[in-house]
Parts: structure tokens; sequence; C-alpha cells
């Protein structure tokens, strides 16, 4: 009873860790896809949402047999879009990883997914440079040194995933949600906000957003505090140290 | 003779008025970050890099390292009163410090910290003047083979002497070696990993990547824990800062032993501050008669690691002045600090920019002068600065951090890309990855590059160039011997039991 309870366990756990690894294998055309949907809006440039679907979608489905005629017709890898390359170097493999994940004992998850994510960046690293130029003679391309420690990499993550699988180890790590969201937000906004607002705005702006990063902030206190922050960031960049800055919102100076 | 002759110019450039502020600044800075727990020295050097921008770059450079310093010192003073060691260095001071200050001996403890740090100093600041000349020379002998086996070693030391497991602090130096290769290749010009984003045309730049990892990813863990830190204040007033005649006598030869030892493992690629002070506590409870009185306020646990760690960050200046290479992670942000005002360190700085490196060298004894002040007297100042809850200090950081970031390129992408490696460097630390590597390697990735090129190519693409000069061949071969010796049982677990009695 108990061991099938715990092999139900260990099982779902599996097949969690399998999906996760499957959106990461797509995790590039995923991107694509939502940043194509800001060509709708008319942000940015780049494919359409339907032509990133639809070249995606053929290139993941032809990669493999292209894969299969290519090495057969010597010299045919050059005619491969940058699509289809990105799913036979980084799409397939992590597949298989995927795939794999579902039939072994993880003994500790920390280093297996840490390793299969370090595994996904160096594929994708191996993907990036692809289009580079190799060696030429006795001289380095552009893409040797890239090629050669995204290879090490693949190695080195594959280590780490494979210690994850012969020894024990910790478990996945808590992840909270709260400190790392607004922390992030303060960061956006303050990105977005320093050109047109000013320095004085965005940075109090932000501050008041990254406090609510922890339960424990007290709105009053915070309000002097981010206050006097900005006062004084206001004075030291632009005077004491002279960095160029914009202070006020653009609409208010003009 | 030569060495005295550089080192009145040295202070006759570290006097200059302008100089000395900013080694006071530094040193205050310093003492505060060592205080304050929640905020390291790498996140505060990486913060504080474009803040030089508009300084000279002596000054610039003497106000870095005086944090650098400055931070071993302040990390004492908390470990000491507070039990919480504001910085990593001085985690093991805490052990002996702090039941020191329980018997009411807080005093001796502050004042044996800080003459222990004093007198390393000295010794740090006078070793760095007599080893800089001689090593520069040799590495004007180095050529690109041998340049690259020594980062090649650098490397390796740095994955020795680290925490935790060998294999993730080798990945987390590749992942840096790759992110350093993001923009425009140096030799062809082409756009490599670029994803035809024009913003990473340039590159990923160090001071983003830095504040990233280091600031941003601290505070988003720190948060995890909720904000309160848990801090029990020594409350009773801190009396008779003078130690008595026997905790001199007592520490005497451990202030000694602990700053050969910091000196040693601080020119060590890798080493630093951290692992010296470990080194030393472990050292002096082999030593002593009665290992027993070690955890229970022995003065020694206090001198001997204080002592090391101070010679440590002091030391490790020299293979960055003399070959180019940075042996740790705040290091590497000084060699960012140097390109920053167009000085590519190296061997040649010594005699291009004798100003430069002979008046930092000045300067860190005047800032060992001046931490002494600093912190020994105003000690009560300090302690009141640990009542500044965290709930107020994260998000000043976030926004202090956001503007530095901002106005190195005036590019708002930059800050948005410090956020995003805040959160890589977030997923690092829940996966035990340890983010100092990677900045290790992000630096040394063009230099480990462009000789790997320059020897191959000299060579005619003959890969045994490495082990056929001898100098290369023996520096690979200490690489290797140290590797084996590192995954060797015995050895693995003495590194382990090194760290898990700090923790313990």
């Amino acid at each position: 009873m108990a061991e099938t309870m715990g092999q139900t366990a260990s099982s779902t756990r599996n097949t969690k860790a399998a999906l996760g690894i499957l959106v990461l294998a797509l995790a590039p055309q995923l991107f694509e896809l939502v940043w194509s949907l800001g060509t709708i809006i008319g942000l940015g440039t780049g494919r359409g949402p339907a032509q990133v679907l639809l070249a995606h979608g053929a290139a993941l489905l032809s990669a493999a047999p292209n894969a299969v005629f290519g090495s057969v017709a010597a010299d045919a890898k050059k005619g491969f879009s940058s699509d289809v390359l990105l799913a036979l170097i980084y799409s397939y493999p992590l597949f298989a990883v995927a795939i794999v994940t579902l039939f072994v004992k993880i003994r500790a998850p920390q280093d297996y997914i840490g390793g299969i994510v370090l595994l996904a960046l160096a594929l994708l690293a191996l993907w990036a440079s692809s289009d580079l130029q190799g060696m030429r003679g006795f001289s380095f391309g552009a893409g040797t040194a890239p090629r050669m420690f995204g290879v090490l990499m693949l190695a080195l993550g594959a280590g780490i995933a494979g210690m994850g699988l012969f020894a024990d180890g910790p478990e996945l790590g808590h992840y909270s949600w709260r400190g790392p969201l607004f922390v992030c937000a303060a960061i956006i906004f303050f990105a977005l906000a320093i050109r047109p607002l000013g320095l004085v705005v965005s940075a109090f702006a932000s501050f008041m957003i990254a406090a609510f990063g922890s339960h424990e902030t007290r709105w009053v206190e915070a309000i002097i505090v981010g206050a006097a922050l900005t006062l004084g960031c206001a004075l030291l960049f632009p005077y004491v140290l002279g960095l160029p800055m914009p202070m006020f919102p653009r609409f208010l100076i003009q | 003779m030569d060495l005295f002759a550089n080192l009145a110019h040295g202070f006759a450039v570290a006097l200059s008025p302008i100089n000395l502020l900013m080694c006071l600044i530094g040193a205050l800075v310093g003492t505060l970050v060592g205080v304050l727990p929640g905020i390291g020295t790498i996140a505060t050097v990486a913060m504080l890099l474009p803040i030089t921008f508009g300084l000279p770059p002596v000054g610039a450079l003497i106000m870095l390292a005086g944090i650098y310093y400055g931070a071993q010192y302040g990390g004492s003073t908390t470990s000491i009163l507070v039990n919480i060691p504001g910085e990593a260095g001085s985690v093991v001071t805490a052990l002996d410090g702090h039941q020191m200050a329980k018997q009411g001996r807080a005093g001796p403890a502050l004042a044996i910290a800080a003459i222990g740090s004093f007198f390393a100093g000295c010794v740090a600041t006078v070793l760095i003047a007599i080893l800089g000349g001689p090593l520069t020379k040799l590495a004007l002998a180095f050529g690109p083979a041998e340049y690259f086996s020594l980062m090649v070693l650098g490397l390796i030391f740095a994955v020795v002497l680290a925490k935790g497991s060998l294999l993730k602090a080798i990945a987390m130096i590749v992942f840096g070696l790759l992110l350093s290769m993001v923009g425009s290749d140096i030799e062809t010009g082409a756009s490599r990993m670029a994803f035809n984003i024009p913003e990473l045309a340039d590159g990923l730049g160090f001071a983003t990547v830095a504040m990233g990892v280091f600031g941003f990813a601290e505070i988003i863990r720190n948060l995890d824990h909720g904000a309160e830190l848990n801090r029990d204040l020594v409350q009773q007033k801190i009396t008779g800062l003078m130690p008595t005649r026997k905790d001199l006598i007592d520490s005497a030869p451990a202030i000694g032993r602990g700053t050969v030892l910091g000196s040693i493992l601080g020119i060590l690629p890798g080493g630093g501050a951290v692992i010296s002070s470990f080194a030393a506590y472990t050292l002096e409870k082999k030593l002593a008669k009665n290992p027993s009185r070690f955890g229970r306020g022995a003065i020694e646990g206090v001198a001997a690691p204080e002592a090391a760690n101070n010679a440590a960050a002091q030391t490790s200046f020299i293979p960055l002045l003399t070959l180019g290479i940075p042996p740790n992670a705040v290091m590497a942000l000084m060699v960012g600090a140097m390109t920053i005002h167009g000085i590519v360190p190296g061997p040649q700085v010594m005699q291009k920019q004798p100003d430069l490196v002979w008046g930092m060298i000045a300067s860190m004894w005047l800032g060992n002068l001046m931490l002494i002040i600093i912190n020994l007297p105003l000690v009560g100042i300090w302690v009141r600065l640990l009542r500044v809850p965290y709930r107020l200090m994260f998000p000043s950081i976030v926004i202090f951090c956001a503007i530095g970031i901002y106005s190195v390129n005036n590019a708002p992408v930059d800050v948005i890309m410090a956020g995003v490696f805040g959160l890589v460097g977030y997923w690092l630390i829940k996966h035990d990855f340890e983010p100092a590597p990677l900045l290790l390697g992000m630096v040394l990735g063009p230099l480990m590059e462009e000789n790997l090129r320059r020897a191959l190519l000299i060579s005619r693409g003959d890969w045994s160039v490495f082990v056929s000069r001898p100098l290369s061949a023996v520096l690979l071969a200490i690489a290797a011997a140290l590797l084996v010796l590192a995954v060797l049982p015995a050895l693995r677990a003495k590194r382990d039991e090194v760290f898990v009695e700090s923790e313990s």
C-alpha cells in the first residue's frame, strides 16, 4: 500500500517535471509568439502571430523528415531555415529529455532540474551560434568559441542532471511570488518611466511599488523614507555626480 | 631603493586631498555595508561602479578598494555584537566573538579584531609593494598560450576553493563564458547570439549582470525569509575597549598565523576573504592545546580569522594589478571599473600608470588607519544602524540600483536586463548554483578567447602548444592536479567539513 502510494507520488512528480521540460522545449517559440502579439497593436516589428504560429508549426513538423533526408543528401544542411534549426537543435533534444524524465527515478530534483535547464541554455546557445562562421584554417571564426563552450556546458548540464539521478539530494526550493513580482514590477516601471516622467516621479513611484514586496511594510513610514530617498537621489546623481538625467515629467517642463 | 621610491610616490598620490576623501568615503561605505546584513560587498561595488564615472580613475579605484577591505572590518563588528555576520568573510568571527560579547568582553573582542585587521593590512600592503615588481616582470614574459593556461588555472582554483559542488561551479563558469560572448565578435565584428535584438549588439553590460545577479537577486531572496531578520542586540554598554595583557599575548601568534595564511590564500585565485577566514579558524583550532575552548569565547578564534580575511582582501589585488587577472568576483568588478575608465588591466598598468597602482597601494595603508578610527571609537553609531529595518532598506536598494544602472549608458533597457538577471540569480540560488564563478567567467571570457585564438594562430593550429611550452605546461599540470585532488574522497570530506563547521 505504502509502496504504491509512494510510486504514484513520484510518478505525478515525474509527469509534472516532464511537462515543465516540454514547455521549456517550446519556450523560444512561445516567446516569439507572445512577442508577435505586440505587432497587432503596432508595437515592435517582426512577424505577426499567425506567421509565427505557421512557421514554427511547420518547422517542428518538418524538421524530422528534413533531417533524415538531409543526411542522405549531403550538404543540404545549409538550406535549413533558422526555425527548422531551432526545432532540430533545441526542441527535439529537449522533447527526448522530457520523455526520458517520465521513466527515471529522480533522487535529487534540485540538481536534476537545474542540470536540465543548463542543458537547455547550452542548446539555445548552440542554436544561436549555428549561423556563425567556424574555423578558417588556423584562425578561429566568430562561432568557434561559442560552440566550444556551448558543447562544454551541454556536457556539464547533462552531468549535473545525471548526478540528480544517482545521488540523493534536496527537493526543489520553495519559490515565493510576492517579492519577485513587486521588485520586478518596480524595476520595469522605473525603466519605462525614467525617460517620460523623470527621476523624481519614477524613483518615488518605484519605491512604493517595491515596498509592496513585503507584507511588513508600514505605509506612513515608507512614504516618508521614499520621499527622503527621492530627494537625496535627485540631489546626488545630477548635481554631485554630474550625471545627466531628466528630473521632472516632460509635459510639466514644456 | 626602487621599492621605497615607489611607495613614496604612492603616498604622495594617496595623500592628495581628493584621494584622501575618496579613501575615507570608501572606508565609510565599506564599514556600512559590512555592518548591514542583507547587502553584500559585490552588490555594493556593482552599485557604486556607475557613480565613479565622474571621478578621476585613481580616486574611483581607491574608493572601490576601500569598500572591499572596509567591509571586512565592519562585518566583524556585527558578528561580535549581534551574532549576525554582515559579511560572509566574518561568519567564523561570530562563533567566538559573540561568545566573548555575551561574557561581557565585547570591548576586547572588538579591539583585537581591529588590531588584527590593522596588522594584517599593514603586512599585506608591504607584500603587494614587494611582489608587484617581480610578478609584473614574470607576466611580461608570458605569451598567449601561458596566459590562457594561467586563466584556466585561476578558474580551476576558484572552483576548488568555492563552496558546494565542483560540477556546478564549473558549469557556472562556462555559463559566464557564454554570456560574455553575446554581442559583436572583436575580430570579425559578426553579431553573436544577439537574436537580432539591437540592444544586445554591444554585449551584456558587466555591471548590469553583476547588479542583477548580486543586487536584485539577493533582495528577492531575502524577502523570501520575511523582511524582519532576527536581531537581538547585545544591549549592555560596551565598557573597556582595551584588551588585557593576557589577551594580547594570547592573540599575537594567532594574528601572525592568520596574516600569513590570509596573504597566501588571497593571492591564489578564487580564495579571497571568505575562505581564508575559515581556514585560519580551522588552523587555530588544530594548533590549540585545548581545542574545546573554541566556540566558547577563545580570543584566538577572533584574532586569526579577522587578520586572515583582511590580509586576503588586500593581497587579492596582487594578481589583478600584476597579471590583470581577477582572482575573485569583487576583483572582477574592479576590472569593470578599470575598463570604464579606459584602463586595460594587465602587467603594463604598473609601468604606464604608476600613479594608479602605487597610489592605490598606499591608500590601502591609509585606509586601514582610518578604519581603526572609524570602527573602534564610533562603534556605537554602527550598532545603532542595525536598527534600520530591512522593510525600508530593500526598496531603497532597488531604487538606488535602478538609477545606477540607468546612468551607465542612459539606457532604460539596461535596467530591464538587470531585472531579468535578478530573476536568473534567484533561480540560481534556488538550485544551489553559486553566482560568483559566473561573474568571474564573464570577465575572463573575452580575455580567454582572445589568448586562445592568438596562441593557436601563432602555433599554426597546433593544439599541443599548451603542453609543449614549459611554463604553460606547468600551469596546466597544476590545474589538473588540483582538480584530481579536489575529487579525491579524503580531501572532499575535509573541504566540506570546513564549511559545515561555520554553519553549525
